[in-house]
């Protein structure tokens, strides 16, 4: 009986854990309206436009091509996002809403030339 | 040269690094024997790795724009509930140690734990061996160049050095006592853990499953992500320059909890509740 008492309230705060979790999840999975499309070019280790201006506040969606023989890796740390582009391949990229600022990219495997902003306004 | 270096040796740090935890663990228990299940595992995860390369570079459309997020996402979360039930156990039976140095952990027990050690083993070289095959497989496509020789030496040297960084561990983590070896796996695994979760929350909240916020503070003048010890100090710790509350939340509701299943005598010692060592000794 001990046994079973002990073993469950310890297992209780991982209960707890998965709870705020689930709880986090329902909430953060809002229905979203048809986000615009932004194509962006990796050539040459270089993305284009390096520059991307979007509205604040939308979420979008950023259509990545690597033209380039190697794949590439878009990252970008503020926005938790990575993603590997294969050679010759579009990724389609959902960026979620923004606030007004600027937000750094790179291409984690040619970080010295591929590098690049969005900018919510 | 250095900048492949310095991607390779990013990409295979966590890995080597799980692989001789894993190793010397198999040793300190007293079962080298069992390697071949942690080999297994890691050239299991290889092949994976490369056959998910391949799939991401053949396969086109909402499924390769989705799938890999979702496996990579799945990999942190398994990887972290692996790592904590092997705290826990760690946890449970480090008082069974008292006084003998190298005991062998009874043949039963170890047999259940080494699929186990072996599913850590898959976990920790798969989490970013995808990535890794694909940067070297696209290396190996620059090589008319004389700077893709260059670019290739340097990723070679950036997994022999994650290698190394794997044997280093190995052989100290041999030479600890065995009370050592699970007290200080106990408090890496634990951190590396919580950073995982704080990784798997991030990646959630860039997918716009969770929602984002601002950061909560911001340390990038002091030491900036993309830099090479702030990228170790995040796969090592969960360094974040810029954490979201939703990350920094989860890294210390992760530490809290797992830290009293692995650190069970630590409550003890508090007086908090007994309940925990009761609970140990029942278990064991």
């Amino acid at each position: 009986m001990t046994c079973i008492r002990a073993v469950s309230a310890r297992h209780w705060t991982l209960v707890m854990v998965v709870a705020v979790f689930g709880l986090m999840l329902t909430t953060g999975a809002s229905a979203q309206d048809k986000p615009t499309e932004i194509p962006v070019t990796i050539e040459n280790n270089r993305f284009s436009p390096a520059e991307i201006k979007v509205p604040a506040g939308k979420p979008f969606v950023l259509v990545v091509t690597n033209k380039d023989a190697k794949p590439e890796e878009f990252e970008s740390k503020e926005l938790r996002i990575e993603k590997v582009i294969p050679a010759g391949k579009t990724a389609n990229i959902r960026v979620r809403a923004l606030k007004p600022g600027s937000y750094p990219f790179f291409g984690e495997f040619n970080p010295k030339t591929a590098q690049g902003r969005i900018i919510a306004e | 040269m250095g900048a492949t270096f310095v991607v390779v040796l990013r990409e295979g740090f966590e890995a080597a690094l799980l692989l001789g935890i894993v190793y010397a663990y198999l040793t300190k228990i007293g079962h080298p024997e069992s390697y071949r299940y942690v080999t297994i595992g890691g050239a299991l995860a290889l092949g994976a790795s490369i056959l998910m390369g391949v799939g991401v570079s053949v396969a086109s459309g909402p499924l390769a724009d989705f799938g890999p997020d979702v496996i990579a996402v799945g990999v942190i979360f398994v990887a972290v509930a692996l790592l904590t039930w092997h705290g826990w156990w760690m946890g449970r039976h480090a008082r069974e140690l008292r006084g003998e140095v190298q005991r062998r952990i009874d043949e039963a027990h170890a047999q259940q734990r080494l699929w186990m050690v072996g599913l850590i083993a898959f976990t920790g070289v798969f989490r970013e061996g995808a990535e890794t095959v694909l940067f070297l497989w696209g290396l190996l496509t620059q090589l008319e160049e004389a700077s893709g020789w260059l670019a290739l030496l340097g990723a070679t040297a950036g997994l022999v050095g994650a290698a190394i960084l794997g044997w280093v561990v190995f052989q100290g983590g041999r030479r600890l006592s065995i009370h050592g070896f699970f007290a200080a796996t106990s408090v890496l695994l634990l951190f590396l853990a919580g950073g995982l979760v704080a990784s798997g929350v991030g990646r959630l909240q860039g997918l716009g499953v969770l929602p984002a916020g601002d950061p909560l503070w911001d340390t990038s003048w002091l030491l900036n992500d993309h830099s090479i010890v702030g990228s170790l100090l995040a796969g090592l710790v969960g360094y974040r320059a810029r954490p979201s509350a939703l990350e920094v939340a989860g890294y210390l509701v992760y530490v809290v909890a797992a830290g009293t299943l692995f650190f069970p005598t630590l409550l003890r010692r508090r007086g908090a509740s007994d309940l925990a060592e009761r609970a140990a000794n029942r278990h064991v």
